[in-house]
C-alpha cells in the first residue's frame, strides 16, 4: 500500500535551516518562501512552471566535484540554494520537495533516471535526471529538466530515454523520525536527502 | 531469616534481575537492528525488483515469470504487484513458521518485516508500484538462536559472580560464625575467646565480647580464691594447711560408705612424742617448722596416688589414710625412717611414734579409731619412731585370680546382669531432678549384685570400664524410654581417658536422640583435674545431644580446677565429706555459699550429696544449693504423697 502523507511546510524551521547555511540560502529561502505560498493557489500546471522557472533560473549547472568536492553528491534543497549552483539530481530533488509542499500529490511526481543523447541518434549518450509529471496514473508526463526552461511532454523529449523511475512514496516510513534517522538507513543516499528535506522544513 | 541467608536472598534476586534485564535489553537491541535490515533488505530487493520489471517493455508474462523466480528462490513472505489503477496485477504470499524459534517467542518479539515498495515503468508510462516482503522468520530464527547464546554467556558470567558471592560470603561468615559462637557459648556459660577478625565492624564486636569475657574470667578466678580461702578456714589445719580433725574424719567415713570406695585401705595414726616438752625446749617457732616439716612429709603420699588422706587430727596428732590394702606398715615404716633422719635437724629428742591399721569396709569409724588408738598406744610404750600395727593384711583377691575377675565383669556386662541403684536427688522445692543410679553387677549367675566398690578397682585394671559404663547408660536410656525419670550415670576416670569412650557414647546417644535429653552424665572431680581437656571434650560432644554433665563428689579442689567456667558443665555435686555437718561449722557454710555464688555465676547448678539431716538440709538451702541427695532426702521423698 503507497503511503501519501499530506505535505506542509514549515516557514519558521525552513529559515532556521537556511540561516545556519549562511545569508545567500536565507536570501533565496525567502523569494522561495512566497512563491511557494503563492503556488498552493494554482493547479499543478501552474505550480509546475513556477518552480521549475524557480530553479532553473536561480541556478547555475556545476558537476558535484566543484561544488561538494565529491564525485557524486545529492544536496538538499537548501544545500542547492546556499551554493547556488548543482547537477542535475540537485534540481530534481529541490524541485521535487517544492512542488510536494505546493500541494502537488505524491503520486504523480518520479524522479527519473535517463539517458541523455546529445546531438541526435548518433549524438554521445549522457546520463542524466528530470522529474516527470504524471496528471494521472496512464497519462503521459510531462517532463521539468534543468536543460530546458519549457516544460515538454515526454513525447517530445526524443532525446531523452528512461531508465528507472522513483519516488518517496513508502520510503517516507524510513525517515518519519526526528532529523536523526537510524545509520544504516542513511547510507541510501536517496534517504538521506528525504531526511535532510525534512530536517529543513519541507514535510 | 537468617542475616546470612537475607544476603544470599538479596544476591540471588539482584543477579535475577540484573540477569533477565539484560537479556531482555539484548533481544530488544537485537530485534530493533534485525527489524531495521529487514526494512532495508524489503525496500533495496524491491528497487532491484522494479528495475527489472521496468526493462521488460510492459510485457505482463516476463514481468509476472521475474516476480515468481525472485519469489521462489528467496526468502520472501510477499511478493505484489499493483497497477496505477489499484489493481493487484500479482500477487504471491506464504506463511512460513520460524523452524527453531517457539512460537511463544516470536509472539514476544514481534518482529515486523515492513514492506519495501518501487516504482515500476516501461519507459515513461508508469505501470504501478511493486511490493516486496521478507519473511520474518529467519530473523526470529537467528533472534532465538542469538537470545539463548547471549542468555547462556549471561547466565554464565551470573554463575561466575555467584560463586564469587559464595566465596566472599564464606569469608564474611567465618568470623560472623565465631562470634555467634561465642557468645552461644557465654550463654551457656563457657568463657571462649576468639581471633579478632579482619572486618572492622565485626572486629569491634569480638573485642567487645573478648574483653567481657576475660573480665568475667578475672571475676570468677577472684571468686575461686575467695572459695579456696573460705575452704582453708572450713577444713585446713592453719599451720600445716593439712584437713583439720573434723574435715579429715568425714573424708576418711566417707571413703568408708561409698559404693565405688575401696574395699580394703589403711590408715597411720602418727603422734609427736611429749609435743609440750619440745616446744618448752625449743621454743614455739621452731616446734611450728617441726610440725609443717611433718605435715609435708606426709604430703608427699597425697601427691603420689588418688584418694590418700591426710589430716591433722589434733595438736600433736597426724593421720594419713591410704585407699589400698596391704600398704599400711610398709607406709608407716617409710614414714618412721623419713623423719628418723629429717627431725634431728629441729632438735634433740625429737621423736614420734606411728600406729598403722589395715582398713576394712565392713569396719566402724569408731572401730577403727579404736584400733589406731591402740597401735598408737602400743608405739608410744616402745619408744620413739616404734612403729605398730593393728588389723589382717587382707588376702589377695578374695582368692580370685585376675583372669578370672575379668571373665565374671565380661560376662556380667554380656549377659545383662547389670542393675542400676536408686537414689533420687531432689530440688529444694521437693522436685525430682533425677535418680542417682550406681552401677551393680551381678558377677556370678544367681549370685548378688555387688556395688562397684567390689569390682571397679578390678575393672580399671582389666579396662573394661568403657563397656561397664557404655553398658549401663544403655540401660539408664531403656529406663527413661520406660517410666520418663531422668537419671544420672556415674563415668569412670579410666572410661573417660579411653578413646574408645567418646565414639561408643556419640553412637550411643544417637539411636535414643528423645531419651538422652532426660540422661545427665558425671565424673569425679579428680577426673576433671587431671583429665580437664577430655571433660571439655565430653562436654563438647554432649552439648548437641541435651545430655547433662556435671562432677561428683566435689568440693575439695573445685576452686583448684583452672577454666572451670570454660569445661561446659551444668552441675556440681558437693562431696559427703563438705556437707556432713554443715549446720554445726559457719566455716563450711561459708565455703559452701562461696562455692554456690561461684558457680552460679557460670550458670552451674550446685547440688548437695549425703545429705543426712534436716539442721543440714536447711543451713544447705540457705546457702543457695539447688538440691540435694542423701539419707534425709530419701526420708523426706518417702514421706511424700505418692
Amino acid at each position: 500500500m503507497a503511503y501519501s502523507p499530506t505535505f506542509a511546510w514549515d516557514s519558521e524551521r525552513m529559515l532556521a535551516a537556511a540561516a545556519k547555511l549562511g545569508p545567500r540560502a536565507l536570501a533565496s529561502v525567502r523569494e522561495l518562501q512566497p512563491l511557494l505560498t503563492v503556488a498552493m493557489d494554482f493547479d499543478d500546471v501552474g505550480r509546475l512552471a513556477a518552480v521549475n522557472q524557480f530553479f532553473n533560473r536561480r541556478i547555475l549547472f556545476a558537476e558535484d566535484a566543484q561544488i561538494w568536492n565529491q564525485t557524486d553528491y545529492w544536496a538538499s534543497p537548501l544545500e542547492l540554494l546556499s551554493k547556488g549552483a548543482g547537477d542535475c539530481e540537485d534540481y530534481v530533488i529541490a524541485k521535487y520537495f517544492s512542488l510536494l509542499v505546493t500541494g502537488v500529490p505524491n503520486a504523480r511526481l518520479r524522479l527519473v533516471y535517463v539517458r541523455l543523447q546529445i546531438g541526435g541518434p548518433r549524438g554521445v549518450v549522457q546520463p542524466h535526471m528530470v522529474l516527470a509529471y504524471y496528471a494521472a496514473p496512464n497519462s503521459e508526463p510531462l517532463i521539468l529538466d534543468n536543460l530546458l526552461n519549457d516544460i515538454k511532454p515526454a513525447s517530445r523529449r526524443i532525446d531523452l530515454v528512461p531508465v528507472f523511475s522513483f519516488n518517496g512514496e513508502g520510503l517516507w516510513q524510513g525517515v518519519d523520525g526526528p532529523a536523526v534517522p537510524d545509520s544504516i538507513a542513511r547510507l541510501s543516499k536517496w534517504r538521506e536527502v528525504l531526511a535532510k528535506a525534512r530536517a529543513e522544513g519541507f514535510q | 531469616m537468617s542475616l546470612i541467608r537475607q544476603i544470599w536472598v538479596l544476591l540471588f534476586a539482584t543477579l535475577a534481575l540484573a540477569f533477565l534485564g539484560s537479556v531482555t535489553v539484548n533481544v530488544d537491541s537485537s530485534r530493533e537492528s534485525l527489524q531495521t535490515q529487514l526494512r532495508l533488505k524489503n525496500s533495496d530487493n524491491a528497487t532491484a525488483l522494479a528495475m527489472v520489471l521496468s526493462q521488460q517493455q510492459g510485457d505482463a508474462d516476463s514481468m509476472a515469470l521475474l516476480m515468481s523466480a525472485q519469489f521462489d528462490t528467496g526468502y520472501y513472505q510477499r511478493v505484489r504487484f499493483t497497477g496505477t489503477d489499484g489493481q493487484v496485477k500479482f500477487d504471491r504470499a506464504v506463511s512460513a513458521s520460524p523452524v527453531q524459534a517457539p512460537a511463544w517467542f516470536v509472539r514476544w518479539v514481534g518482529l515486523d518485516s515492513t514492506p519495501g515498495t518501487a516504482q515500476v515503468s516501461d519507459g515513461w508510462r508508469a505501470l504501478g508500484s511493486v511490493e516486496v516482503q521478507s519473511h520474518a522468520a529467519f530473523a526470529h530464527d537467528e533472534l532465538w538462536l542469538a537470545s539463548k547464546r547471549s542468555a547462556a554467556a549471561l547466565a554464565a558470567v551470573g554463575a561466575l559472580s555467584a560463586l564469587l558471592v559464595f566465596w566472599g560470603i564464606g569469608q564474611l561468615r567465618r568470623p560472623l560464625d565465631a562470634a555467634v559462637e561465642q557468645a552461644r557459648a557465654l550463654e551457656r556459660g563457657e568463657y571462649v575467646t576468639i581471633i579478632e577478625p579482619g572486618t572492622p565492624e565485626l572486629r569491634r564486636l569480638t573485642r567487645a565480647m573478648n574483653s567481657m569475657v576475660t573480665r568475667l574470667k578475672l571475676v570468677f578466678e577472684g571468686q575461686a580464691s575467695q572459695v579456696e580461702t573460705l575452704r582453708r578456714q572450713a577444713n585446713c589445719d592453719r599451720l600445716t594447711g593439712l584437713s583439720n580433725r573434723v574435715h579429715f574424719l568425714g573424708q576418711l567415713s566417707t571413703a568408708l560408705q561409698r559404693e565405688d570406695g575401696a574395699i580394703h585401705g589403711g590408715l597411720v595414726i602418727l603422734r609427736v612424742l611429749d609435743l609440750a616438752e619440745v616446744n618448752r625446749t625449743l621454743g614455739h617457732v621452731a616446734t611450728d617448722q617441726m610440725l609443717v616439716a611433718i605435715g609435708r612429709v606426709l604430703q608427699t603420699y597425697t601427691q603420689r596416688g588418688d584418694g590418700c588422706l591426710v589430716g591433722r587430727l589434733n595438736g600433736a596428732d597426724f593421720a594419713l589414710g591410704l585407699p589400698v590394702g596391704a600398704m599400711a606398715e610398709e607406709t608407716a615404716q617409710a614414714i618412721a625412717g623419713a623423719l628418723r633422719a629429717a627431725l634431728p635437724a629441729f632438735g634433740p629428742n625429737i621423736g614420734v611414734a606411728i600406729g598403722a591399721v589395715e582398713v576394712s569396709r565392713a569396719m566402724l569409724m569408731a572401730e577403727l579409731m579404736n584400733a589406731a588408738d591402740m597401735a598408737l598406744a602400743r608405739a608410744e610404750t616402745r619408744g620413739p619412731f616404734a612403729v605398730e600395727i593393728e588389723g589382717q593384711v587382707p588376702a589377695v583377691s578374695a582368692g580370685l585370680g585376675e583372669a578370672a575377675w575379668r571373665q565374671h565383669i565380661k560376662g556380667a556386662i554380656t549377659a545383662g546382669r547389670l542393675e542400676l541403684g536408686e537414689v533420687p536427688l531432689l530440688s529444694v522445692a521437693n522436685q525430682l531432678i533425677h535418680v542417682e543410679c550406681p552401677v551393680r553387677l551381678q558377677l556370678e549367675p544367681d549370685g548378688p549384685f555387688e556395688v562397684a566398690a567390689r569390682w571397679l578397682p578390678l575393672a580399671v585394671r582389666g579396662r573394661l570400664t568403657t563397656d561397664i559404663d557404655i553398658a549401663a547408660i544403655g540401660v539408664a536410656l531403656n529406663h527413661i524410654a520406660d517410666d520418663g525419670q531422668p537419671r544420672c550415670i556415674n563415668v569412670a576416670s579410666a572410661s573417660l581417658a579411653d578413646i574408645e569412650f567418646l565414639p561408643r557414647l556419640a553412637s550411643l546417644l544417637a539411636g535414643a536422640a528423645r531419651e538422652a535429653r532426660h540422661l545427665w552424665i558425671e565424673v569425679s572431680e579428680g577426673a576433671a583435674m587431671n583429665q580437664f581437656s577430655r571433660v571439655r571434650e565430653l562436654g563438647r560432644q554432649l552439648r548437641s545431644t541435651g545430655v547433662r554433665l556435671g562432677l561428683e563428689h566435689a568440693g575439695e579442689r573445685l576452686s583448684r580446677i583452672e577454666r572451670l567456667f570454660d569445661a561446659g558443665l551444668d552441675f556440681v555435686k558437693l562431696d559427703i565429706a563438705v556437707t556432713m555437718g554443715v549446720a554445726a561449722d559457719a566455716n563450711r557454710a561459708a565455703f559452701i555459699r562461696g562455692v554456690v555464688a561461684m558457680l552460679h555465676s557460670v550458670s552451674i547448678q550446685v547440688y548437695a550429696e549425703g545429705v543426712g539431716n534436716a539442721a543440714d538440709a536447711n543451713v544447705l538451702e540457705q546457702c543457695g544449693i539447688d538440691g540435694s541427695a542423701g539419707p534425709w532426702v530419701r526420708a523426706a521423698q518417702a514421706g511424700l504423697p505418692a
